[in-house]
């Protein structure tokens, strides 16, 4: 789904890449941990994926398109098949949490019909049921996560990639994201995610890849936060 | 593709940015009218060449049957007529000449004045009213004399008018005025040209929290832009609509009711050289405000 061959991305003006010639295999399904120090190319992967940046050297395949070669006017295509999630949430203050997930549906032109469905059902799978007409400052920081999650899962990617997505929630909160990934990853859904956060890393016992200046140190199955295991 | 979204964020961003909106506004009346007074001035001198020739024209006005030159003796023969223009053919001061006859004449001033007073059985005047005349096109507008003294005094020669000198102060005034409002304009357009890009500038910083977001989720660029580009439009066409007023006001109160009436001796453009100046300032502004719009969209909404 998607897979990093031998990928250098470096900055103008800055002596160390942000990734140095990393290669890396991802399947559909999969659920994978990115960790590593801040700094260590954690973010520069995932723009990568989202083509937010193009790889200096080496290719990014995602879906089974090199997207270093894709015409900018493909890039949108290429990015209804991947949601997002951050660690700021980044909702519409102005909008209602219902208008907040229609939104990502409405502006890729998906018909009235399609949102009347589509957002009901994503809110209720991700526990916001009946929470639809509020607004965000309403709602707690795990609630306001939740809203995020169901719009970057509304239109049913093929990818999830999610940025630190419990970097500004307590631990029980974060916890309850964590599952809810988890359910998405279960529907077949590839999830790629970010984080600092050594208890939920250990806890899920998933694929772990440590990246360090750049570079990928560890990718383990199963793996847990630290080195040690 | 739904519109609706589309819309309902060209309605916002038209109250949002309103002060700046209105200030484009303006700026683009205030261009488009110059620039639409420009055009009509060129046709107006346009108009008035067509009918009077080029500066470089002298007329030579030949006898007619009650002609009230002193140097008139009766109508003038076919001889008198062959023997000027012998002269005329063979001075190397003229470029060409054209021999105008009394129907010609007699067309010019009924497309002057209107034809209704020439109808029915008690006309202001008939073709045999009007003298014939031979219009010479000079090499040099300066090396007149030759021919002016040649001509003068030759048997069935009524006078001279020399166009220089009727000429030169009205296509003087009349290219003056409009190189200052075209001047003046040119400024005008670039201040709308950076008005414009300021705007969208405000506008894709108020909106940046859901561009980004559509950036992510994969909405098109051109749904991105649409709004924008939209909202040129619609500053476009408010600024077309009031400066094609403003023009119809100058057509108006400045030609129509002014100086057709007093200026009877010259041609004055009408409702056909009106509606091509604001054709022209129609095209114009939307690519005032959408060239920018496009070219910053590019650069801030970039995917």
């Amino acid at each position: 789904m998607i897979r990093f061959e031998k990928v250098t991305k470096s900055y103008p003006g800055h002596a160390h890449p942000g990734l140095d010639q990393v290669s890396v295999d991802i399947e559909k399904g999969e659920f994978v941990f990115l960790v590593g120090s801040s700094g260590s190319g954690k973010t520069t992967f995932l723009r990568l994926v989202l083509r937010e940046y193009k790889a200096t050297s080496g290719r990014v395949y995602v879906a089974g398109k090199e997207i270093n070669r894709l015409a900018s006017w493909k890039v949108p295509r290429l990015r209804r098949d991947i949601g997002t999630v951050f660690q700021d949430f980044r909702l519409l203050p102005n909008k209602t949490v219902s208008e907040n997930v229609a939104f990502a549906l409405q502006v890729i032109g998906r018909s009235r019909s399609d949102i009347k469905k589509l957002v009901p059902e994503t809110l209720e799978l991700v526990g916001l049921d009946g929470k639809g007409d509020r607004m965000p400052d309403e709602l707690s920081g795990g609630e306001q996560q939740r809203v995020a999650v169901a719009r970057a899962f509304v239109n049913r990617p093929m990818i999830l990639i999610a940025d630190e997505p419990t970097g500004n929630l307590d631990p029980t909160t974060s916890v309850g994201i964590m599952k809810l990934l988890d359910r998405i990853n279960r529907t077949g859904t590839t999830v790629v995610m970010a984080t600092h956060d050594a208890g939920i890393v250990d806890q899920m016992r998933k694929r772990v890849i440590e990246l360090e200046h750049g570079k990928v140190i560890r990718d383990q199955s199963q793996g847990v936060y630290g080195a040690q295991a | 593709m739904q519109l609706r979204y589309v819309f309902s964020e060209l309605g916002q961003g038209l109250r949002r940015n309103l002060s700046m909106h209105l200030a484009v506004i303006l700026t683009l009346f205030v261009s488009l009218t110059l620039v639409g007074l420009g055009v009509l001035l060129n046709q107006q001198a346009n108009k008035a060449a067509d009918h009077w020739g080029s500066q470089l024209q002298i007329t030579v006005w030949l006898c007619k049957a009650e002609d009230s030159s002193a140097a008139c003796t009766g109508e003038v023969t076919d001889a008198q007529r062959d023997a000027i223009v012998a002269v005329v053919e063979e001075n190397p001061e003229v470029a060409g000449y054209h021999l105008e006859t009394k129907e010609e004449a007699f067309e010019k001033v009924k497309e002057l004045v209107g034809p209704e007073r020439f109808e029915g059985p008690n006309p202001a005047a008939t073709a045999d009213d009007m003298p014939e005349s031979v219009w010479i096109e000079l090499k040099d507008a300066e090396q007149f004399e030759g021919i002016t003294s040649a001509v003068r005094g030759l048997d069935g020669v009524s006078g001279i008018r020399d166009m220089r000198e009727t000429l030169k102060p009205i296509y003087g005034s009349i290219n003056a005025l409009k190189w200052g409002a075209l001047g003046t304009a040119a400024f005008l357009v670039l201040a709308a040209l950076l008005l414009v890009g300021n705007t969208i500038r405000l506008a894709a910083f108020a909106r940046r929290k859901e561009i980004g977001i559509m950036r992510l989720v994969g909405a098109s660029t051109l749904y991105i832009a649409l709004p924008f580009l939209l909202e040129a439009l619609v500053t476009a066409l408010v600024g077309v609509v009031l400066a094609a007023g403003a023009l119809g006001a100058f057509m108006y109160f400045g030609i129509h009711e002014r100086t057709a009436d007093d200026l009877k001796f010259m041609p004055w453009i009408g409702t056909g050289e009106y509606w091509t100046a604001v054709g022209a300032i129609a095209l114009l502004g939307p690519v005032l405000t959408l060239l920018p719009t496009l070219v910053l969209t590019r650069k801030y909404l970039k995917v």
